[in-house]
């Protein structure tokens, strides 16, 4: 009967040591830091039980075998979404689980096998280095509870998605983890002390009875290390064996136990047929060296978890809501409405998307720029969730909860990268497989070979090899080195929706960068109104506001932000139709049409045109109305990393729908190589495939709103500020911060992580192919073997961890 | 070296000794976060 109980814990603190840092950064702004737990007087004035609290506060949780609480539908709410059919009759729902039990890269592939041959399982997908099952089922076919029973037999199990749950079992593993490697090593220490009188003296010099009293000891200290501390491998390699696979620790689970067997033997029956050596000291010291190399792998691990973690982590769990009568209740973040008025105190985080109600307040986007410094808002402008307040308490009207929060969408995206198979380690997982039945065969082989010419070196060679071989460091190299680049872009505020995409982003060779937006800022401001004699500005205004107020083009927005500031009362016009990057067009009530963008497009002479600023044109029926100059400004660092991607040896394009004076007039001022201006939609996207067939790998650098295809396109791509819904974005890369700079930053980051790849996967590949034959020829003691391996293990993880610094 | 047949069992009776010490403070939550214990002495309070 599993169950286990999880209580506010002593020393659980949240967010982990790697977190810290930035957390520190916050405080330097914050007096008092958001505490994680509320007030007194906040706890008492809860209308709620506390079993509805989340998390630490919600006091004793009790999970058992039956795997109830993944069946209900409040806690499914945290880890649970319902997803749009695919096809006709299916409504599908994504689940994101831990799985518990998971000591290898190898048992991804036993947990994804076993889900998806079950009744209503569409796809499971796991990760290794976080543990994180992202589960795609069908409500109506089966229950979490039953997947996760199921899944159990084979003995893995699935906790719900949540930080408290994944906290403490996290902790109970690690303390299990160091548990096991304490109990390996004490005792290998104690074993190695028996074994040295036998090493320092010539046969016969000790008395046979002391001998076997030293073995009879040796063997005691032995039994918790083959019996406790190997269980892990032994319980891996059980569970493939079952499945009727090879996993990565049968090798290391034959050899256990074949030495133990050999060496019990020897020491209970020394005239046996075994000999009467044994190799305790050996035994103790490999299992050791594999749990130290295990143990720090899950360190390792843990830190990547914690960091996606210590993301998620930023919303509060309670927050004040305003009650009809003014006063103010906290409630579950759950209980939440779209419409509630919340209070926000200094040094909380925003608990969902909303609209700031009173004067102003400074607040800490960093979630959002990757950046921790206060930006200054006015009422009416937007928060969002999990950034903090950092002035004094404001009232926020929220507009968004949820999954529907920036925040969320910020949270699942990572998520769903990180649980994706790169094509590399695809690769990589391929050829372990057969790599360990040869293994496996070559032990054998080397075993019988030996013991025709020397009994006693059989067996330690056949172990040495089992011992030696080190797939794992081959399965590992890619993800982890990936998943460490994402993580260090992520708190850079840059985010990977595909971890694929680094390997294509370091191989390309020409940036495009769209202008308005990318170089330039995405707002525009004002520059000049003009209007036909006898035109009333107001009446411009009103038609201009109204008819740029359904478009989402960086130029409509500032038209419209304009208008509603000058003429609050916009012309009633309707049946408004885009045609993306000419205008807008729409009727007056009286059934004439009006148009609003560029001078070709309202039917103007191309000389209305002529200016280098950009300008937008009113015309109807009767002709021109007015013209709204406009001034764009550009970026301040577009023009730093334009000269820092040459300097990396990659060629820039302008590709712009603005007409040619001005795109030029931009490419001249960055320096970019070549442009292209006045490009519709469909030119833009020609322009590019044109550019791949030329063979150049191209990235394309945009707003992620007005070019989406054009993206999509692209070898791979940028988006570039947060203009665009998240969900919607076509970009394998979403710079938050929208900083030019960051684009060189990833860029440099890719070609670092393929070179940390690259240089993983050269190391597992060397080390096998020299110290397996190294071991057959009997020139590799067990313990040496059990040290390789770990050692070459960490060495991967190492240096995929040095790109989590950059 | 009679003795011996004393010392050896005996050691092996402290190494068992020593895991079980071990065990105690592992579970009491003595190595749960040891970076954290070291930034302690940084932070003013």
């Amino acid at each position: 009967m599993l169950t286990y109980v999880n209580g506010p814990k002593h020393g659980v603190e949240y967010p982990p040591a790697m977190n810290q840092a930035a957390s520190a950064l916050v405080a330097r702004h914050v007096p008092a830091p958001p505490a994680p737990v509320p007030s007194p007087s906040v706890g008492e004035a809860l209308p709620l039980p506390r079993t509805d609290w989340l998390g630490q506060h919600r006091g004793a949780l009790t999970v058992t075998d039956d795997f109830a609480v993944l069946d209900d539908p409040i806690e499914q709410e945290t880890f649970t979404r319902a997803l749009a059919p695919l096809e006709e009759g299916e409504g599908d729902a994504e689940s994101v689980l831990v799985v518990q039990g998971m000591y290898c890269a190898a048992c991804a592939d036993t947990v994804e096998s076993v889900l998806q041959h079950l009744p209503g399982v569409q796809r499971a997908q796991v990760h290794a280095a976080t543990r994180r099952l992202t589960l795609r089922w069908d409500p109506t076919l089966t229950r979490l509870s039953s997947l996760a029973r199921t899944l159990g037999e084979s003995g893995y199990r699935l906790l719900p998605m949540q930080h408290a749950l994944s906290v403490s079992e996290r902790l109970r593993e690690t303390r299990q983890a160091l548990w096991r490697l304490f109990v390996a090593g004490f005792c290998m220490m104690q074993v190695m002390m028996y074994a040295w009188p036998a090493y320092v003296t010539a046969p016969g010099e000790i008395p046979p009875d002391i001998n076997q009293l030293l073995r009879w000891a040796s063997w005691v200290i032995s039994l918790p290390v083959v019996f406790f501390a190997s269980g892990p491998f032994f319980a891996s390699a059980w569970r493939d064996l079952k499945h009727g696979r090879v996993g990565m620790d049968t090798p290391v689970s034959i050899g256990i136990l074949v030495t133990f067997l050999v060496s019990s033997a020897a020491t209970f029956d020394p005239s046996g047929p075994w000999g009467a050596e044994v190799w305790f000291d050996s035994l103790t010291m490999f299992v050791f060296f594999l749990l130290g190399g295990r143990y720090l792998e899950h360190k390792a691990r843990d830190r990547t978890a914690g960091a996606l973690d210590g993301l998620m982590n930023r919303l509060p769990e309670v927050c004040e809501r305003q009650k009809p009568d003014g006063g103010y209740e906290s409630v579950s973040l759950r209980r939440l409405r779209v419409g509630d008025t919340v209070r926000v105190q200094a040094g909380q985080a925003f608990p969902a998307d909303g609209e700031l109600l009173d004067g102003r307040a400074t607040v800490d986007e960093a979630l959002l720029t990757g950046e921790s410094h206060p930006v200054s808002l006015q009422a009416g402008q937007g928060v969002v969730a999990g950034s903090f307040n950092l002035g004094g308490p404001v009232r926020v009207r929220i507009d968004r909860i949820g999954a529907d929060t920036r925040f969320a969408q910020i949270v699942k995206l990572m998520e769903r990268a990180s649980t994706e198979k790169p094509r590399l380690a695809v690769l990589a997982d391929r050829i372990a497989a057969p790599f360990l039945v040869f293994v496996l065969l070559a032990a054998a082989g080397a075993g019988v070979y030996w013991w025709q010419i020397d009994h006693t070196q059989a067996f330690a060679v056949a172990v040495a090899v089992l011992i030696v071989t080190c797939p794992c460091a081959l399965s590992l190299a890619t993800p982890a080195a990936m998943l460490a680049s994402a993580g260090a872009l992520a708190r850079r505020g840059v985010l990977v929706r595909r971890l694929q995409a680094f390997e294509t982003l370091a191989g390309i060779d020409a940036v495009v960068f769209d202008k308005t937006g990318t170089l330039t800022h995405d707002h525009l401001t004002l520059h000049k109104v003009t209007t036909r004699e006898g035109a009333s500005l107001s009446n411009a205004w009103a038609l201009a506001g109204a008819l740029a107020e359904g478009s989402l083009h960086p130029v409509s927005r500032v038209i419209a932000r304009e208008a509603v500031a000058r003429q609050p009362d916009l012309a009633p016009l309707a049946g408004h139709t885009e045609r993306a990057g000419q205008g807008m067009q729409a009727l007056r009530p009286d059934g004439s049409w009006v148009r609003l963008g560029s001078a070709e497009y309202c039917g103007l002479p191309p000389s209305m045109a002529g200016e280098h600023l950009p300008a937008v044109h009113l015309s109807d029926a009767n002709g021109w109305i007015a013209s709204f100059v406009l001034q764009e400004s550009l970026r301040d660092d577009a023009v730093a990393a334009v000269t820092a991607l040459r300097a990396l040896g990659v060629r820039t394009w302008l590709l712009s729908g603005d007409r040619e004076a001005a795109a030029q007039q931009v490419a001249r001022v960055v320096g970019v190589d070549h442009v292209i201006a006045g490009a519709s939609p469909e030119q833009k996207l020609a322009e590019i495939t044109a550019l791949q067939a030329r063979g150049l790998k191209v990235a394309m650098v945009g707003d992620g709103l007005n070019d989406g295809p054009v993206l999509a396109r692209a070898d791979t791509s940028f988006a570039l500020g947060h203009a665009a819904p998240l969900a919607q974005s076509q970009s394998d890369f979403i710079v938050q911060g929208g900083k030019v700079m960051d684009v060189v930053n990833t860029l440099a980051q890719a070609r670092a992580t393929l070179r940390t790849v690259r240089q993983n996967l050269a190391w597992a590949a060397a080390y096998n192919v020299v110290s397996v034959p190294l071991a057959l020829a009997g020139y590799m003691p067990p313990w040496l073997a059990g040290l390789g391996m770990a050692a070459s293990s960490l060495l991967v993880i190492g240096n995929a961890l040095r790109l989590a610094r950059r | 070296m009679d003795i011996l047949y004393l010392l050896i069992p005996l050691s092996v009776l402290l190494v068992f000794g020593i895991i079980g010490v071990f065990w105690w403070a592992l579970q009491a939550g003595q190595f749960d976060n040891i970076e954290r214990e070291g930034e302690r002495i940084l932070k003013g309070d």
